[in-house]
């Protein structure tokens, strides 16, 4: 018998092996880029208006504590998600029921990828330090949360659509649902207004656009990694099939 | 809104839960966005141990 406090006892687990996995690859991908946009930044400071960050005064944190807090930041955040990730499990009792809860598991965590992290990265790309106003900030992140609001609202519309179409063939069911979610996200983008910040001359191209894909590649291991492991975890096959090699194995 | 498969995955949802989720919404929140809005001055250090990790997961930092 599954209960609520199993499955979100689960959802922590799998959000933290998420989070772990994705906190490695920012130790080991995308921290590359973000020295070389520290390093652009530092460049700056001898023309004048300082460090962006301690507003004048010096560093408030070092930069090994920033890279270690930043890790540690995003295991909480997978944490937090995976209590998230479980409820919303329990509740979506219209979402792919006919499938093993495996399946089920890593479709919820591909839509949440789509939704809170591709769709706000397609309209408001990652920028690395060195890149963004702060005055402008409490407005990027309206818009960014605005663009997260919709993406979860679109993945909620394509699951009541597809309910709705019950009745009709498979392949019409899947066609109808992927025109509406493609209508959707174009309608998002446009609607939303262009990045208010431009990217300053001295930001290398490369060293912009390695900081975006290691981003989404970070994201990617989130998100799709907790629907993953919170799929193991959830899916009595697992078991099963461990239980069934253990009891065939030699003593 | 119930669909005949439901049966599935029938798991009671306690009140509870909301309160949960919601706590999980209130601490990606508070290390993502926190820009001094709820925290006030000790927002600034918050934003600073997680720096790098809100760069990465590509939310607006500064």
């Amino acid at each position: 018998m599954t209960t609520y406090s199993s499955l979100a006892l689960r959802g922590l687990a799998a959000g933290g092996i998420a989070g772990a996995a994705s906190a490695l690859v920012q130790l080991l991908v995308t921290e590359i880029p973000l020295r070389a946009a520290l390093a652009v930044e530092q460049a700056r400071e001898p023309a004048g208006d300082g460090h962006a960050h301690s507003h004048g005064e010096e560093e408030v944190v070092s930069r090994g504590v920033q890279v270690v807090g930043g890790m540690l930041g995003v295991v909480i955040v997978g944490l937090a998600v995976g209590l998230v990730f479980a409820t919303a499990y329990a509740l979506s009792k219209r979402w792919f029921t006919e499938r093993t809860p495996f399946s089920r598991s890593f479709a919820l965590g591909a839509a949440v990828f789509g939704a809170v992290a591709l769709l706000p990265w397609l309209k408001y790309p990652a920028n690395p330090p060195a890149v963004g106003d702060p005055e402008t900030v409490d407005h990027r992140t309206a818009l960014y949360l605005g663009v997260v609001v919709a993406g979860l609202a679109i993945v909620w519309g394509a699951s009541l659509l597809a309910d709705r179409l019950r009745a009709q063939s498979q392949p019409v069911r899947v066609t109808g649902v992927l025109l509406a979610v493609v209508a959707a996200v174009a309608v998002v983008l446009m609607a939303f207004p262009a990045p208010p910040d431009t990217i300053p001359a001295d930001v290398p191209v490369a060293v912009l656009w390695q900081f975006r894909l290691s981003s989404l590649a970070q994201l990617a291991t989130l998100y799709v990694g907790l629907g993953v492991v919170f799929g193991l975890l959830v899916d009595p096959a697992t078991r099963r099939a461990r239980a069934g090699r253990v009891a065939g194995s030699p003593a | 809104m119930t669909s005949p498969a439901a049966s599935l995955s029938a798991v009671r949802v306690p009140k509870w839960a909301f309160a949960v989720s919601l706590l999980g919404l209130i601490v990606t929140y508070l290390v993502l966005q926190e820009n001094g809005l709820a925290l006030g001055a000790s927002s600034e250090l918050l934003h600073e141990f997680f720096h790098d990790g809100r760069h990465a997961l590509g939310v607006p930092c500064h």
